[in-house]
């Protein structure tokens, strides 16, 4: 069958997430909600289907039940379509290897098969562990416009952080002469986001190398783009100015939650330009009680607000009794907080259960947030306090 | 034991003239993010009914364009799912009739009762609200033979309606002994109508032999009510939430009780195993910004509020400026009100824009509309 596509996309979401603790505990890191009613993983599958790339593979490998079920036949971002559309792609036996992903070129060249099916002339790979939004078709223009065999997409960050990660050390016209992952002393501040295109042809051949390789640890970053420019291929830049966050981290995730607060926020959930979309479940729309109070907050479908919240994002389905007070916190699905508890700078997973008059964080931990893991009971009498 | 059903859209339109100017009393929005449509649908795909057929007549095109495939309601399927039944104009019909009552649009619609394979048919008004147990009336109707079964509700001791409504008598024990059609309360049937109604496919397949031999034009007047004293019908009765919408002023009475009684609230948004489903939307969780202070209401995904809100009910993607009041109000989706407004009894269709400093009021027994796209 004629399946041909210009573009298509490989989502690396098999990722652990292991500093996120016990948020990732039994939930692969791009299923991790985020802004009452996302996960993770919608944004790089919003962006896709935005940027007009409708053929996705997705690689899944760690705890991916949630994921998987989430993602389902993709219907939620459009991707759910006869010829493309949304796949998942997890490890799987063949008939002389079988091997989970050694990494992240690994994972790929393990589904060069479902690239070829689409015989592409470039491959988009993505990751699902950031938070943004971003027109990949702008990207691919200038992918095409330098005749580049690959463009690593890549955004300034400070230089005092700038070690934890990939840094593109790039000429004028963008064209990279030296790529250096997590260095020790970065030579600029342009750090690779994770984002890559490349010619299809290029992907293949640099693939199959680096898996012949016995030395290679399979990574993009550590092998695929040092090897492409030890034989001088034309790599570029592609530099992105926008909001992009790594949430791999709780600080991280916490602070990104934040930064969805305000009547400027720096990432603003109620634009058009770039849809974000999202699984929909048909939840009650909210109801405010009498005694609520509410400030600089994002409150989802399905909550029942009669107690205090004040600079926290909450997740559908959430019930807060009158006297609670929540300041600062990040409370995901289905967590009812009884009256008389207090919550300081932490993250709630879904389905908790926060007792009369339990506190959990204080007011002065903003730099230690806290974590209550799915489903956890805290009562007074409970140990956890 | 398996059900279809058909839902009429329509039918009850004069007396909301309006909300439905230009849209269908199924496509009427309530309670921030639904439309009258989807409390009938939902009752239905509660019940395992994967085969729905929706009636239309006139001005369907919001209707349409909030069923889409169905897939919202997971009636996107092969086999059945739901599927909109409109006016079959021949072009040599030249300016016909279009149906107007329930027995036309049956008529009008043989072809498709006749292939029904399901055991029986469950028929739906839209301009009742309620979260109700269908699959247990189903089961009742199956159990007892009635011929048709209709679900009802206590009629309060004070109900008026601005159109009238069926309402029955019955033994005690189910059997309908006595059917009126009223506007206010009767003392010898005290059970008021849901708009729906249980009957085998086979049933109705005879019956509408019949409507075409003796031309019956009415459901209620040439069927229901020459047999209501026969013993042959029976009732269900539903005891949650119910809300009946006869009238603009029914339409804002019914709303904003959702938003002070709980227990309104619970018995038709809250029941677990039995969810209402609506089209959704990729819209971003309410922003509540510095300066909000919100009570006693209902609000929708995608809303911004910097001012005050009480009592009311805002739907999908309102704003609500800087120091404004908004008390005992209905703003419509995407409606903006700027800052320092002060709005009482208020009822903004869609796309409402209120500039800066706008006083407007209206009184609870005569709110203040403001039609589609208006700007204040």
């Amino acid at each position: 069958m004629y399946l041909k596509k210009e573009c298509i996309a490989m989502l690396l979401a098999g990722g652990q997430g292991s500093r996120l603790y016990d948020l990732t505990k039994h939930t692969a890191k791009p299923a991790v909600s985020f802004g009452g009613k996302y996960r993770i993983i919608d944004f790089p599958l919003s962006n896709c289907i935005n940027s007009g790339i409708d053929t996705v593979g997705v690689l899944t490998q760690y705890q991916p039940l949630a994921l998987n079920e989430y993602i389902g036949n993709g219907a939620p971002w459009d991707l759910d379509r006869n010829r493309g559309g949304l796949s998942v792609l997890p490890p799987y036996q063949g008939n002389q290897h079988s091997d989970w992903y050694k990494g992240t070129a690994n994972a790929i060249y393990q589904n060069l098969q479902f690239i070829k099916k689409y015989d592409p002339e470039y491959v988009l790979i993505l990751s699902g562990d950031h938070i943004y939004t971003m027109d990949y078709s702008a990207m691919l223009k200038a992918h095409k416009k330098k005749g580049a065999a690959c463009t690593v997409a890549t955004i300034k960050v400070p230089l005092e952080e700038a070690s934890r990660f990939g840094i593109c050390n790039a000429d004028s016209d963008g064209r990279i002469y030296e790529f250096e992952e997590k260095p020790k002393v970065p030579k600029n501040d342009q750090a690779s986001m994770g984002i890559y295109i490349f010619n299809t042809d290029v992907l293949i051949r640099y693939l199959e190398e680096d898996e012949n390789d016995p030395d290679s640890s399979n990574d993009f970053g550590k092998n695929i783009l040092p090897n492409l420019l030890k034989n001088g291929e034309p790599l570029y830049t592609y530099s992105f100015s926008g909001y992009w966050k790594d949430v791999g981290t709780i600080k991280s995730l916490w602070e990104a939650n934040m930064d969805l607060l305000g009547s400027t926020p720096a990432f603003n959930l109620h634009q058009r330009k770039y849809r974000i979309f999202s699984r929909n479940t048909a939840r009650a729309p909210q109801l405010i009680g009498t005694g609520a109070k509410i400030e600089n907050s994002l409150i989802s479908e399905g909550c029942v607000i009669n107690g205090s919240v004040y600079g926290s994002v909450l997740s559908g389905g959430v019930y807060v009794e009158e006297g609670a007070e929540i300041y600062n916190s990040v409370i995901m699905a289905d967590v009812h907080v009884a009256a008389g508890a207090k919550i300081y700078y932490s993250i709630i997973d879904s389905d908790c259960f926060i007792g009369e008059n339990v506190t959990v964080g204080a007011p002065d931990s903003k730099d230690d947030i806290k974590i209550i893991a799915k489903g956890t009971k805290l009562t007074n009498d409970s140990e956890e306090n | 034991m398996s059900s279809a059903a058909i839902i009429f859209s329509n039918l009850n339109t004069n007396t909301l003239s309006r909300l439905t100017a230009d849209r269908t009393v199924a496509a009427i929005p309530f309670a921030c993010r639904y439309r009258l449509i989807d409390f009938a649908l939902s009752n239905m795909v509660n019940a395992n009914i994967s085969n729905i057929n929706v009636v239309v007549n006139y001005n369907y095109r919001s209707l349409l364009d909030h069923i889409g495939s169905g897939k919202d309601w997971d009636l996107a399927r092969r086999a059945g799912g739901i599927n909109c039944i409109s006016p079959y104009q021949m072009a040599s019909s030249g300016s016909a009739k279009v149906y107007s009552t329930h027995m036309e649009a049956l008529r009008n619609m043989t072809a498709y009762i006749d292939d029904m394979k399901e055991d029986y048919v469950v028929l739906s008004d839209c301009h009742c609200i309620a979260n109700i147990d269908l699959k247990a009336a189903i089961a009742d109707h199956a159990a007892n033979g009635a011929t048709i079964t209709f679900v009802t509700t206590e009629c309060a001791e004070g109900y008026t309606s601005k159109n009238p409504v069926l309402m029955f008598g019955t033994d005690g024990e189910g059997v309908v002994r006595d059917a009126v059609i009223s506007a206010k309360h009767q003392d010898n049937a005290p059970e008021l109508s849901t708009g729906i109604q249980i009957m085998s496919c086979d049933y109705l397949r005879r019956l509408l032999i019949e409507a075409e031999a003796h031309n019956y034009r009415s459901l209620t007047y040439d069927v229901i009510m020459k047999n209501a004293s026969n013993g042959c019908y029976r009732t269900f009765k539903h005891n949650g939430y119910f809300a009946h919408i006869s009238s603009f002023t029914d339409y804002f009475k019914n709303s904003l009780d959702l938003t002070t009684n709980r227990g309104a609230f619970y018995s038709l948004l809250g029941i677990p195993e039995r969810r209402i489903f609506t089209r959704v939307h990729n819209s971003a969780p309410v922003s509540y910004l510095s300066g909000s202070s919100v009570a006693n209401s209902l609000i929708a995904d995608d809303c911004v509020i910097e001012g005050r809100v009480e009592n009311s009910i805002l739907f999908r993607g309102v704003k609500i400026g800087r120091g404004t009041v908004v008390k005992n109000s209905i703003l419509f989706g995407g409606t903006t009100v700027g800052r320092d407004c002060e709005l009482n009894c208020v009822v903004t269709d869609k796309s409402v824009t209120i500039s800066d400093f706008c006083r407007l009021s209206g009184h609870e027994s005569l709110p203040f509309y403001i039609g589609k796209k208006r700007r204040v």
